[in-house]
């Protein structure tokens, strides 16, 4: 390949300045005039109840007040991967912050003060509150109607169970090789739910205008997927696709938690009641805490075998994900994990059970990491523990088993490229493994922690991308694709590769945030996969208008197009090296010829991308068949910290992460992907946690008392690395890289607290006080009573 | 949002204010920084028929030193106070107290007086002002008075301040002779936080003073530590009877930021981390004033 002079360089981000400046606009600061109304939502004050009755008469009353909407206005059902969820709840609420009504007024505050006159009677129901009373036989049915839901042909629900589905991964016999094994390490792990925590909270405004068009403006990660969505929900409204318009400003901040649709629903819903008003519906801090997706709980428990000298021979690992009350799009990330939850080694037998369990908690779903962040903690604290049990340096057994390319994955298909060893080496060498750093004072203990990682894109089959760019008078480009700008870089990654392909600098070069009318179509900003996808859209995309360029030129001085190249905003021949024609000269008004008429006209390319090979037809019984995963990203990582013993309290010196991202685009962003995501992973396994009443209620919905990183809490040094081994079928050989970062940030945490005090904490998070008072031995996690049964390798 | 409705004045003049207050009593909320009063309106917590708002009196805002006596005005804010040079070099305990007191955004904002009005269990003033023994200025229709800290705090939430008065300030003599004083605060993370537990300690070459927050229902003194601290034991043993003596005067809760057990170990390690900062600092060798001893601690190492 010639010298690349935009994909690879760190490019200043295209949007900036503009967010530096204020300039940039979000949905909440879009003008809507003096019309705009404004709805308010009454919220289930109970985790699980019947209604009963909704009055709705005094609030109606209230001047000021244009209409209040119960679920009787609105029966439909939506759902992204699993049709399970009411825009309103009909008759009965099953998380406490349930959307019952909602009041449209004309100021927030006649909103708020009717809502308060909205009269729910319910019956209480008792709440199932966890995972293991929502699977005994007596456990109260929290959706009756599972069976009926309509979902995707990769979901197992099991009827009259709260088992929204089950997602069987066999390989090998794991039963039998465990009786082989050396050693055997069993136990449990458990992780709970967790907020994304965005700076900006789920807003959207709906206007179903005089015209018959439904145009949304949305806080979101995923315009096409919402229009999508809305669309099938409102089909009966006499709503097509092409009727409803979804545009997204800029976004402070996603996550996960603004992917598919969760309080979007309300904007559209609301909008058809109010023809002709824009209504906007802005959630709350803690209605953002309480009404979106919470990152799923998981217990798991894990049971590994392995051979004395450090090879791994099975793996049994049952994931009991806390779903909550809806699993439209939570049930993936269980799926996503029951695919991949042997972690980036070579298990040559493998048993893997994960189960999306409903509760009478929030709704769960995406969560930067999509599974695997969970499953992560419990795995490579496993991984060490077992490499302990047999005298074996727990950096040294990853890399003995760490996967390879070519190797079968769980379910069958072969592994990806990706460097791991790599990956593991300089990690170490980094980190200084194997060296005990010098304590700052008395009192407290160093210790080192490692992991590995990996996490593929979890998308339907189908998923897709698209882009086009149209060429202007002036030789500059308007590029225009559907991927969101999420603080990843996303516009000015897609713009460099666009200039790559067209040799043309990055600033000649718009990218803006989608609007469906104008944009092609992405299905969504999630999975870590917009570059690869999107990417290989948008090199299509420039091709496309290469193409075009070339076949003018062509037409009108007779060349081979096969002797054309693209060169500094040129159009240049091999063949007549003194042959020259700049964009501007031709990519609108074309090219004159000696009879005086023109040839060619705007140039425009259009490009398509969708991964052929990936299928979901796997066996329901063992996973075994399909292909459901583009890629893996895989990597390693590690900690060094410093534990004061009194106090418990984890002080993180440095952190490593090497990541094969198979081509960094812009280094400079996968960097910042390196150090956002392990600071947003540090902040999960150190002092985020939720915390809920006995009745299903969230204590701490507010930043009072759920902790996010503040620039304090930032480790000393994170120092990322990139490895580059190309990834075939993406673009320039990039592969996805987002989540990835904050996958092993809980568990270099947990074995590096390991390594300094001695202390296996199996339950996140691991604040300081648990840490204190298990050092002082006097802490009792609900969670344990003991540690972990084994099978020790017999003295010989 | 705040969707109650209210009156809101503000006043130029105590005399106006303890007007209106005695108009409205009960149904009056005063309004200064407003950092605790306005997010209970928001979340419906609180629904009075008018604010006063004092920050229009200008004799409120207020911050002196004179006489060896420090007065903060109602009006003063944390901020305000910690940039002010007398101080910095008086009291110099409000400084290391504030700088782990929430945000700049907040500090900047929220005043001393507010912060002990609102008296929550947790209130990082309240154990300082405790220890240098300040005094509150009162006024009402009823006439001035003077509330001792000691005798401040009535419960959670709970104040000796009665229907129609406002605190006016808050007087804080200066320590006699040589002093210093170490505040620490256990916080989930070195982030803002609220505190899961303070210990606040004064000493001079006559007087040790010792309070806590977050381990009773309101902020306390603990006059038996103060009597082991000053008496004529070796300092060893001294503070190791003190932190014997912990659990006789704090009643730690389990709540939603840690249990009472971690409390209660962290008074232990509190305190003494905090007298031997202390009596470091009156060496002249400590630590400068601003670390939190619960995430820098140096005290130990250099004495050994």
């Amino acid at each position: 390949m010639n010298k690349m002079h935009y994909v690879g360089q760190n490019e200043v981000r295209i949007d900036g300045l503009e967010k530096i400046t204020g300039a940039a606009r979000y949905v909440d600061d879009l003008e809507f005039g003096p019309n705009l109304l404004h709805a308010e939502i009454v919220a289930s004050p109970y985790a699980h109840a019947l209604i009963t009755s909704i009055d709705t008469s005094e609030a109606e009353k209230v001047p000021g007040v244009v209409k209040v909407l119960t679920g009787k206005d609105f029966p439909y059902k939506f759902g992204l991967y699993m049709k399970d969820r009411y825009i309103f709840a009909q008759d009965r609420v099953r998380f406490a912050g349930e959307q019952v009504a909602a009041v449209i007024a004309r100021s927030p505050k006649i909103a708020k003060q009717a809502a308060q006159k909205v009269k729910v009677t319910y019956e209480e129901l008792t709440p199932v509150l966890d995972v293991d009373n929502a699977l005994k036989p007596t456990a109260k049915l929290i959706h009756p109607e599972l069976g009926a839901y309509p979902r995707v042909p990769w979901f197992f629900p099991k009827e009259r169970t709260n088992i929204a589905h089950w997602r069987k991964t066999r390989k090998g016999d794991a039963e039998a090789a465990m009786r082989e094994a050396d050693v055997v390490l069993e136990d449990v792990y458990v992780v709970p739910r967790y907020a994304h925590c965005a700076i900006e909270p789920h807003v959207i405004v709906g206007l179903y205008d005089l015209a018959g068009r439904l145009t949304l403006w949305s806080a979101s990660q995923s315009p096409f997927t919402q229009r999508n969505v809305f669309a099938e929900t409102l089909a009966s409204l006499g709503l097509s696709h092409k009727d409803i318009r979804v545009v997204t400003p800029y976004i402070g901040g996603g996550f996960g938690g603004k992917a598919g649709v969760s309080m979007e629903i309300l904007g559209a819903a609301l909008a058809t009641a109010v023809r002709g008003s824009p209504v906007k519906v802005r959630w709350t801090r803690e209605q953002e805490f309480c009404n979106t997706y919470q990152r799923q709980g998981l217990t798991a428990k894990l049971k590994m075998g392995v051979k004395r000298d450090g090879t791994i021979v099975a793996l049994e690992h049952t994931l009991h994900f806390d779903a909550g009350a809806y699993v439209e799009y939570g049930a993936n990330v269980v799926n996503a994990a029951g695919l991949s939850a042997t972690g980036p080694y070579r298990v040559p037998n493998v048993k893997i059970d994960s189960l999306c369990i409903y509760t009478n908690l929030p709704p769960g779903g995406p969560y930067r990491g999509f599974g695997y962040s969970e499953f992560h903690f419990g795995l490579e604290s496993h991984i060490d523990r077992l490499a302990e049990m047999i005298g074996m340096d727990p950096v040294a057994f990853r890399r003995h088993n760490a996967i390879r390319e070519g190797d079968t994955l769980p379910y069958g298909a072969e592994m990806n490229p990706g460097n791991l060893v790599e990956a593991i080496d300089r990690v170490a060498a980094d980190i200084g493994w194997g060296k005990k750093e010098t304590p700052s004072r008395p009192g407290v203990s160093t210790g080192k922690g490692f992991s590995l990682f990996w996490k593929s894109p979890a998308m339907p089959p189908n998923a897709a991308s698209s882009a086009f760019l149209k060429f202007n008078e002036d030789g500059s480009v308007n590029l225009m694709v559907s991927g969101m700008e999420i603080g990843q870089g996303f516009l000015t990654v897609m713009a460099q590769i666009a200039a790559e392909e067209l040799a043309l600098p990055v600033s000649k070069i718009r990218v803006e945030t989608p609007d469906t009318d104008r944009n092609a179509y992405e299905w969504q900003t999630v999975g870590s996969h917009v570059t690869w996808g999107c990417g290989n859209a948008v090199r299509a995309a420039a091709r496309e208008a290469r193409e075009k360029m070339f076949d003018v030129v062509h037409r009108a001085y007779g060349f081979d197009p096969a002797d054309l190249y693209l060169e500094n905003e040129h159009v240049k021949s091999r063949a007549k090296p003194d042959f020259t024609l700049a964009y501007r000269d031709f990519v609108i008004s074309g090219i004159q010829t000696p009879h005086g008429n023109f040839l060619g006209g705007p140039v425009l390319g259009s490009g398509m991308f969708m991964p052929e090979f990936t299928s979901a037809t796997g066996d329901p019984e063992t996973s075994q068949g399909g292909h459901p995963n583009v890629h893996y990203t895989v990597g390693a990582a590690a900690a060094s910290v410093e534990v004061d013993r009194a106090t418990g309290k984890v002080r993180v010196l440095k952190t490593s992460l090497a990541v094969d991202v198979g081509k960094a685009i812009n280094p400079d962003l996968v960097n910042g992907q390196v150090v956002g995501g392990m600071v947003q992973g540090l902040a999960t396994v150190l002092y985020e946690d939720m915390k809920f009443d006995e009745r299903g209620k969230l204590l701490n919905p507010n930043f009072t008392d759920y902790k996010i990183p503040t620039a304090r809490d930032i480790p000393d040094v994170v120092s990322p690395i990139i490895i580059e081994t190309p990834q075939p079928d993406g673009p320039f050989g990039a592969r996805g890289v987002g989540e990835h970062t904050m996958i092993p940030s809980a568990p270099i945490i947990a074995n590096a607290v390991n390594d300094a005090v001695g202390v296996r904490i199996k339950s996140m998070p691991l604040t300081a006080e648990k840490i204190a008072l298990e050092i002082a031995g006097t802490y009792a996690d609900p969670h344990f009573t003991t540690g972990g049964r084994c099978k020790m390798p017999t003295e010989n | 949002m705040i969707s109650t409705e209210f009156e809101y004045a503000r006043p130029k003049t105590l005399r106006e204010a303890v007007r209106l207050l005695g108009r409205h009593g009960k149904s009056a909320r005063i309004l200064a920084g407003g950092t605790d009063l306005i997010g209970w309106l928001r979340d419906d917590l609180v629904k009075p028929d008018i604010l006063i708002d004092i920050k229009g009196i200008g004799s409120l805002g207020k911050l002196s030193f004179r006489q060896n006596m420090l007065r903060i005005g109602a009006g003063v804010t944390i901020t305000e106070l910690t940039e002010s040079r007398a101080v910095r070099t008086h009291f110099p305990l409000f400084v290391e107290m504030a700088g782990m007191l929430a945000c700049t955004g907040i500090r900047n904002r929220a005043t001393v007086v507010g912060n002990i009005c609102s008296a929550v269990p947790c209130c990082d003033n309240g154990p300082v002002l405790m220890v240098y023994e300040a005094v509150l200025q009162v006024t009402g229709q009823e006439g001035d008075r003077e509330i001792p800290m000691s005798e401040w705090f009535k419960g959670p939430r709970q104040t000796a301040l009665r229907p129609g008065e406002i605190v006016t300030g808050v007087t804080v003599p200066k320590p006699a002779g040589r002093h210093a004083a170490c505040f620490a605060k256990l916080k989930r993370y070195r982030g803002e936080d609220l505190a899961q537990a303070s210990v606040a300690v004064l000493r001079s070459d006559s007087i040790c003073r010792v309070a806590f927050g977050s381990v009773a229902p309101t902020p306390v003194r603990a006059p038996n530590i103060e009597r082991i601290l000053t008496s004529r034991m070796p300092p060893e043993a001294a503070l190791e009877a003190a932190i014997d003596a912990i659990p006789k005067e704090t009643s730690p809760i389990t709540d939603l930021r840690s249990s009472k057990e971690y409390r209660g170990r962290m008074l232990g390690v509190m305190l003494e981390r905090a007298v031997k900062t202390v009596a470091s600092r009156l060496e002249g060798s400590g630590p400068a004033y601003g670390v939190n001893v619960l995430d820098d601690y140096t005290a130990d190492a250099e004495g050994k």
